[in-house]
């Protein structure tokens, strides 16, 4: 904050201008000063045009008080060093056309003030400019929005980038392991419907976030009738909120456990059932995600001599891709796969 | 996650013996001083964090590397200038020529 000074002759001469003037005009200085657009008049026969009549909005929208504008130069609003909206204001001031000035201007708390500024000349009888009339549109709403549309295009992009290298990814994958067509067709269709829900739910949290809940119900559904019997999947558990990334390494975890139960496990029978179930940890390094998948009444297990993709993508790439852990332990009765996942890709609801 | 796995496949294929992967900086800098790799690919940057510091210690082990990314016009500037650049999606054919480029014969 700075000491008010002793008024000095040349403030005293501005503010006796500015009341010769408001004599003059009456009710249009009244509109001056009561309007809600921000204005200045500045002296044009003096250098640097110093601001002789600042109206109330003005003072708001800057933060300054009266005694700190008048006689100031106009520029003196710029931030400092920046020359190039100093040579701009005085073209603006030089010239009479329609072209409206943006400038980036400080308030008095330092502030960043992006603001459109029109400029007229005023002329005495003789048509000599005496003064200029500034009137300011604040303009901050519309640079922050013009910012965070490119910031929403620049993410936009990068996510359809990754959508489609995972969907080539899928594709190789099919292509890789499969050489009959229907299969590979098949394996393409469900991941890629997979990766679709997955999408569906983020949209609907416009990419904020995805409940848990909601995205194992999502992800199990095409699974929800198999070999004839519904109701095949016991789910319980809050519905935490999971990252954008969280929810899609997951969606497609759940997808692949759902597929190995209908090909192998306990959907593989009429009898067999899947309870997946979860609660928030805490642990001496954070809070944690412990969900787990058991499969009952499925056929015998026994360990595969090899691991297919489906148990790659949730023994590894789930661990890998969320820092957490994950095990898949194929117990006699039905599988268990653990799955373990950090703050900060999962908070509580709410 | 996928994305990953398919790479690793496509690196296999193309006759490495085996595929590491680092999720983070910090592993990829302790992988890399625990033994010498003979081909990398790095993502310019991820979540918001530059994996400078990654080029870097690549570069002081001498392992040929590629970077990879999902921008469009993606610069690489300083030091690591030079090194070829792959694009999201990846296609196997440039991975291939990047990789016989690399290791001829």
């Amino acid at each position: 904050m700075s000491d008010k000074a002793p008024k000095d002759s040349e403030q005293h001469a501005a503010e006796a201008d500015v009341e010769a003037f408001e004599d003059d005009l009456g009710p249009f200085v009244i509109a001056a000063e009561t309007t809600r657009m921000p204005m200045v008049f500045t002296d044009a026969r003096e250098r640097d045009h110093p601001i002789i009549f600042a109206n109330d909005a003005f003072l708001k929208l800057t933060g300054y008080d009266r005694d700190e504008v008048l006689a100031q130069r106009f520029d003196f609003l710029l931030a400092a060093g920046t020359d190039a909206g100093r040579a701009e204001i005085e073209a603006g001031f030089a010239d009479d056309s329609d072209d409206n000035l943006e400038i980036c201007m400080r308030r008095k708390d330092g502030s960043a003030l992006w603001a459109s500024l029109f400029v007229n000349a005023v002329r005495d009888e003789a048509g000599e400019v005496v003064q200029h009339f500034v009137s300011l549109v604040d303009e901050s709403r519309h640079h922050a929005a013009q910012d965070h549309a490119e910031m929403l295009i620049e993410e936009l992009n990068h996510r359809v980038k990754n959508t489609l290298a995972t969907v080539q990814a899928i594709v190789a994958q099919a292509v890789r392991n499969h050489s009959e067509p229907s299969i590979m067709r098949e394996s393409i269709e469900s991941r890629i419907g997979a990766l679709s829900r997955s999408h569906d739910l983020l949209s609907h949290e416009k990419w904020g976030s995805a409940g848990l809940h909601d995205l194992v119900t999502t992800a199990l559904e095409p699974f929800s009738v198999v070999n004839g019997h519904s109701d095949r999947f016991g789910i319980e558990g809050e519905n935490v909120r999971l990252s954008p990334k969280a929810a899609l390494a997951l969606g497609i975890a759940f997808h692949e456990l759902a597929t190995n139960a209908v090909k192998y496990g306990a959907l593989s029978n009429e009898a067999g059932s899947v309870s997946v179930t979860w609660s928030m940890q805490s642990e001496p390094d954070g809070r944690w995600l412990c969900l787990h998948w058991r499969e009952n009444d499925g056929p015998p297990v026994a360990p595969p001599s090899r691991r297919g993709f489906g148990s790659r993508v949730i023994e590894q790439g789930l661990a890998h891709e969320l820092g957490g852990k994950v095990t898949l332990d194929y117990r006699a009765k039905g599988i268990v796969c653990a799955i373990h996942v950090p703050a900060p890709h999962v908070a509580n609801e709410g | 996650m996928l994305v990953l796995m398919a790479i690793e496949d496509m690196m296999s294929d193309l006759g490495a013996e085996s595929v590491t992967a680092a999720a983070t900086v910090e592993q990829a800098l302790k992988l890399i001083s625990a033994r010498h790799f003979d081909f990398a690919m790095l993502d310019i940057n991820r979540d918001g964090i530059r994996s400078d510091p990654v080029a870097n210690a690549l570069g002081a082990d001498s392992v040929p590397f590629a970077f990879s990314t999902g921008y469009g016009n993606h610069f690489v500037e300083g030091a690591h200038g030079e090194q070829p650049i792959l694009r999201k999606p990846y296609n196997r054919t440039n991975l291939t020529q990047i990789v016989n480029q690399m290791f001829p014969g």
